[in-house]
């Protein structure tokens, strides 16, 4: 057995340098990043864990848990990996994006362990607080929407996580802050670029959560005297989204990281992909208010305003990475002549290596489910054929299942390479891996979408093939719930795999020799006309056709909400 | 070449673009601007928006005027008939006070939606064609008044589609929709 975390390679001043990047890689960052993995991982095992019975449960044929248990597992569900697998991977990132890139020590490196016992303590406490939850403590789910109460300690909980997270920016935030007064003229990286606006955006939605959990604390424990049911919604979302905005910004940045490295990418315009990450910035946090388009309150004209002008600034910054990434890969490859014709820097790229077929896969999937969907939901009247139906986990488990969740697996693989220096146990599941889990999560996906739109299934909901005191019930959706359940196993499997190579790895893996580790295109030779010029056709004919189905569903949608009966002033 | 692990080398903000990305830019800007005019106007000229009126109330109040809507109704086999063309419904742990009602095809309501306790989920379809549905939010402390109007006789269910305590998956009701003049 190996114990890769204890092994030292690093020189007197406690720098090693990494053999496929380049990077100067200091162990006061690495011990941090690995350790924040590590626990990422084990979140994520939990998540999958209650997953699994959360899926055999919504599939009534098997039908796993009462209601009770069903909303518990829900709720861990929803927080191991929503929230914890999410920003243990975050803080990772951006001590990588940081620190690492820019060759610098971690600053301040006792507040990344204060941080991450912050986390980890607070994480253990709000899912103590969801295991002892029975009435009048109601299971929190993600939104703990008042006034139904949670438990107490839930509240505590997500303050003590957000403070603890706040705690683990600093030395990130300390790094750029140095490395701006020392080099006042030298541009950031663009993966450290976007790790600090992930880090911006971040900061708003934490404050926004204590704005949110602190005044719903105290009116928990009787210190405030009720609490208002639309200002919370309007509160919780600037969290409550705002979490998934660091999830898709923190993604993109490793979408860049992945293509450089395993495909051999490179920036085709640095002016274009920093702006759109500062339109995200300025706009994607307002975007939230799609959460609350089918409510009382607030305006329509409060509503269109946030969902469109604000909402458009951030899907003009995805359109634009959504032809950027795939584009930087095209001119790479081309480049360094690895491919011709229409797709032949795609034919010709390395899909047999775990990396690079999560990471494409994560674009692709993100783009045509989470990205199209998400349009459709943020237009205010199309969201009221979707608001709280099982389309909605099906839209974030198309962001968060199979974008984030697989750029993160493709860049752990990586990490166990590049950071542990093992190599890969299984190395035929470690291939497999990724088509394996895109493919079922994929159709997991689009059946959610398909059961909420087609049928109205409501979400949350532990039975809805016999609702008691009524013959109605929604077992025409019973089809699509087997599909669904059959192809969700298949995914916790999937995911399974990760688990058992990304361990295996880091417990059995040998040590790996730097010329045997990774792609390296540092050795080809760069050639032909310069980026600009170099053709982008196919990346073209892709996001053409993303922009052409966008089109077809946005069409199909109006359509059949034309068709229902009239409603609203 | 540009790395994105590596500082771009000096004046980068002048490098040109490339044309592909250029249209591709503005393909973008037109989508955007397409979506914001098409949502802004289906207020204009769709008959199907989540818009209303909504007042502040509390628990109590709002009691007493559901109470007081259900007074002056009918109570048929079916369900309620309104007097006028106000319909309360109230969510509930775990029902809906109000519902089973009795409206007639072709006319236009308004639709009062509150809630006694937590937040609750308006969810309603067309029993016999479930693609036909929304979906809309209830809120304790506020009550929210949207026109509705069925255009076909038939039973259209009612379901709670926001968690609101372990009976909300038995939370359900439903208007029944007759033939205008009937």
């Amino acid at each position: 057995m190996n114990l890769a975390l204890l092994s030292a390679p690093y020189d007197e001043d406690g720098f090693r340098s990494c053999s496929v990047t380049g990077l100067k890689l200091h162990r006061s960052a690495e011990r941090p990043v690995k350790l924040f993995v590590i626990t990422a991982v084990v979140a994520m095992v939990l998540g999958g864990i209650a997953a699994l019975l959360v899926a055999l449960t919504r599939w009534e044929a098997v039908g796993l848990l009462p209601a009770a248990d069903f909303y518990k597992w829900l709720s861990v569900h929803a927080w191991s990996l929503l929230i914890f697998w999410m920003v243990f991977m975050e803080i990772a990132i951006l001590y990588v994006g940081g620190p690492m890139v820019l060759g610098r020590k971690l600053p301040a490196p006792k507040l990344a362990w204060t941080g991450w016992s912050l986390m980890v303590g607070s994480a253990g406490l709000i899912l103590y607080a969801v295991w002892v939850s029975s009435p009048p403590n109601y299971q929190p789910l993600l939104t703990s929407y008042a006034p139904l109460e949670s438990h107490p300690l839930f509240y505590l909980g997500a303050i003590l996580f957000i403070l603890g997270a706040v705690v683990a920016a600093l030395p990130f935030f300390t790094s750029i802050w140095q490395e701006k007064v020392e080099n006042p003229d030298r541009s950031l990286p663009l993966v450290t670029f976007g790790a600090f606006m992930t880090s911006i955006i971040a900061l708003e939605a934490l404050l926004g959560g204590l704005i949110t959990y602190v005044p719903t604390f105290l009116w928990r424990i009787g210190a405030l005297e009720s609490i208002d049911a639309s200002w919370y919604r309007q509160m919780y979302w600037t969290i409550g989204h705002g979490t998934q905005q660091i999830n898709l910004v923190a993604m993109i940045t490793v979408w860049y990281f992945m293509t450089y490295v395993a495909g051999g990418a490179e920036v085709i315009s640095e002016k274009v992909s920093r702006s759109a990450f500062i339109l995200y910035v300025f706009f994607i946090n307002l975007g939230a208010a799609h959460h609350i388009l089918a409510d009382p309150v607030v305006s329509s004209g409060w509503r269109m305003w946030n969902c469109s002008y604000a909402t458009y600034g951030a899907v003009l910054a995805s359109l634009i990475h959504a032809f950027s990434i795939p584009a930087g890969l095209e001119v790479g490859r081309r480049r360094k002549g690895l491919g011709d014709g229409w797709f032949g820097w795609l034919k010709s790229a390395p899909w047999s290596d775990p990396g690079f077929s999560a990471t494409t896969f994560s674009i692709i999937l993100f783009g045509f489910m989470g990205g199209i969907t998400g349009v459709l939901m943020g237009q205010m009247q199309l969201n009221t054929l979707r608001h709280n139906t099982f389309a909605v986990p099906g839209h974030f488990h198309g962001t968060v299942a199979v974008g984030t969740t697989l750029a993160f697996m493709g860049f752990a693989f990586y990490g166990i390479k590049l950071l542990f220096r093992r190599d890969w146990v299984a190395k035929w599941m470690a291939k497999a891996q990724p088509f394996f889990y895109a493919g079922a999560m994929g159709i997991v996906v689009l059946a959610m979408m398909d059961i909420g739109i087609i049928y109205g299934v409501p979400r949350r909901h532990p039975s809805v093939m016999d609702l008691p005191g009524t013959a109605f019930d929604f077992s025409a959706s019973a089809p699509l719930f087997g599909v669904m359940g059959v192809t969700a196993v298949l995914a916790v499997l999937a995911g399974a795999a990760f688990v058992i190579v990304a361990v295996g790895s880091l417990l059995f893996g040998e040590e790996t020799r730097p010329s045997e580790m990774l792609p390296d295109y540092s050795g080809l030779e760069t050639v032909g006309t310069s980026a600009h010029l170099t053709s982008m056709r196919g990346t073209a004919a892709l996001t053409a056709f993303l922009l052409f189905v966008l089109g077809l569903f946005y069409a199909v949608d109006w359509m059949w909400l034309a068709r229902l009966w009239e409603f609203g002033a | 070449m540009s790395s994105p692990i590596r500082s771009p080398d000096g004046n980068w903000w002048d490098n040109p673009l490339a044309s592909t990305e250029k249209k591709w830019l503005g393909a973008s800007i037109i989508t955007a601007v397409i979506l914001f005019g098409w949502m802004f106007g289906w207020m204009h000229i769709g008959d199907q928006n989540p818009t209303g009126r909504t007042y502040t109330t509390s628990s109590a109040q709002y009691r007493k005027q559901v109470a007081a809507y259900k007074e002056k109704a009918t109570r048929t086999e079916q369900g309620l008939r309104p007097a006028g063309r106000d319909v309360y419904i109230a969510g509930l742990q775990f029902g809906f006070d109000g519902l089973p009602v009795v409206l007639e095809a072709g006319r236009e309501y308004r639709v009062h939606l509150g809630s006694y306790d937590v937040q609750h989920g308006f969810s309603v379809r067309d029993e016999d064609d479930l693609i036909q549905q929304f979906n809309l939010q209830m809120l304790p402390g506020y009550e929210w008044v949207v026109p509705m109007t069925f255009d076909d006789p038939g039973t259209y269910r009612v379901v709670c589609n926001e968690f609101c305590g372990l009976g909300h998956s038995g939370m359900q009701g439903k208007f029944v929709v007759v033939e205008g003049g009937s």
